[in-house]
């Protein structure tokens, strides 16, 4: 009976697999976030900071230019 | 679940297969980058935009050392994008999954993934390399693409569910009702709308190259997140003690 009890709680602790939502949250800001400069940025992420001045110089979308190309991601 | 632990492995796994997909392609696209744009550079000139100066190839070796040196730093960042995507589907699918082992089950997702979400759109719409492209469409592309990846992953987790209401067959039913639907999709998506100008021997060969490439990566985040995951068992609640 004890063993039992003992079992149980045991598979209590050890067989949840519920997935935690905070992590699904967190990765799938990363996924988004990583998506977004390597394949579309054309200067949006670096205007937060330098303005219209960032669309001319394309530093994102030409750091990652051969592997957008590469990847298969529309590049120009 | 140890949350922390699942979202660094994850995390690292990503990173680690992007790597090894920047790697390989530094190694093996990047002469066909060099001859593509080597073809926009003539273009230019025969066209007037630009003149063969030196200054011309002094601007020119700057921005493509940037391009270059950004091949592997941009795997990572994809990378690491990608393997949370992958990182967050085999959680909450590990336990359908075949395989009598955390390693087994990753690699089959890895190939599930790798097939409805870059075989099946790189067949309608194939990577191009340099020279290949209109500006004016390029937003168009994006749509048409990313419409395309996500119908597709997402048909394929539809079906999945639509085929557990079923007693018999289950696998058949959702191989065969993916492969109705996406091959609807595939001849009722319009067709990449820009002419290839370029040779289509470079093209044809920088597409091997680059589906080498992100083959390279679907298999690394198989087997990396597969071991990492058969070695930390994220999944498990931290065990206490009621002794």
């Amino acid at each position: 009976m004890l063993l039992n009890f003992m079992s149980e709680l045991r598979q209590v602790n050890v067989s949840k697999t519920g997935v935690s939502k905070l992590a699904i949250v967190a990765l799938a800001i990363v996924f988004a976030v990583g998506l977004f400069i390597v394949g579309f940025d054309q200067g949006h992420i670096f205007s937060l900071v330098y303005g219209e001045q960032a669309f001319e110089d394309l530093y994102i979308h030409e750091l990652t230019h051969d592997m957008r190309h590469a990847a298969g991601f529309p590049c120009h | 679940m140890k949350t922390f632990l699942f979202i660094v492995i994850v995390l690292i796994s990503g990173s680690f297969a992007g790597f090894i997909h920047g790697t390989v392609n530094f190694a093996i696209v990047e002469p066909y980058l060099d001859q593509a744009i080597g073809i926009e550079n003539q273009n230019l000139f025969a066209s007037g935009e630009e003149k063969d100066t030196p200054e011309f190839w002094v601007e020119y070796e700057g921005y493509r050392a940037w391009q270059k040196s950004g091949q592997i730093l941009a795997g990572i960042i994809l990378g690491t994008s990608i393997g949370a995507l992958f990182g967050i589907v085999f959680a909450l699918s590990r336990n359908s999954l075949p395989g009598n082992n955390d390693v087994k089950k990753a690699i089959v997702l890895a190939g599930i993934m790798w097939f409805s979400m870059f075989l099946i759109p790189f067949l309608k719409y194939p990577a191009n390399p340099p020279t290949v492209g209109d500006p004016e469409t390029v937003v168009l592309r994006s749509i048409l693409y990313l419409s395309f990846i996500a119908i597709s992953g997402f048909g394929v987790v539809g079906f999945y569910k639509l085929s557990k209401k079923f007693q018999n067959n289950k696998r058949l039913v959702a191989l065969i009702g993916y492969g109705v639907f996406i091959s609807v999709i595939f001849f009722a998506m319009p067709e990449n709308p820009d002419e290839i100008t370029a040779p289509m021997d470079l093209v044809n060969e920088f597409r091997i190259m680059s589906f080498l490439g992100v083959t390279s990566f679907w298999v690394s985040i198989g087997v990396i997140l597969g071991f990492f995951w058969k070695r930390y068992s994220p999944h498990k609640e931290t065990t206490k003690s009621y002794t």
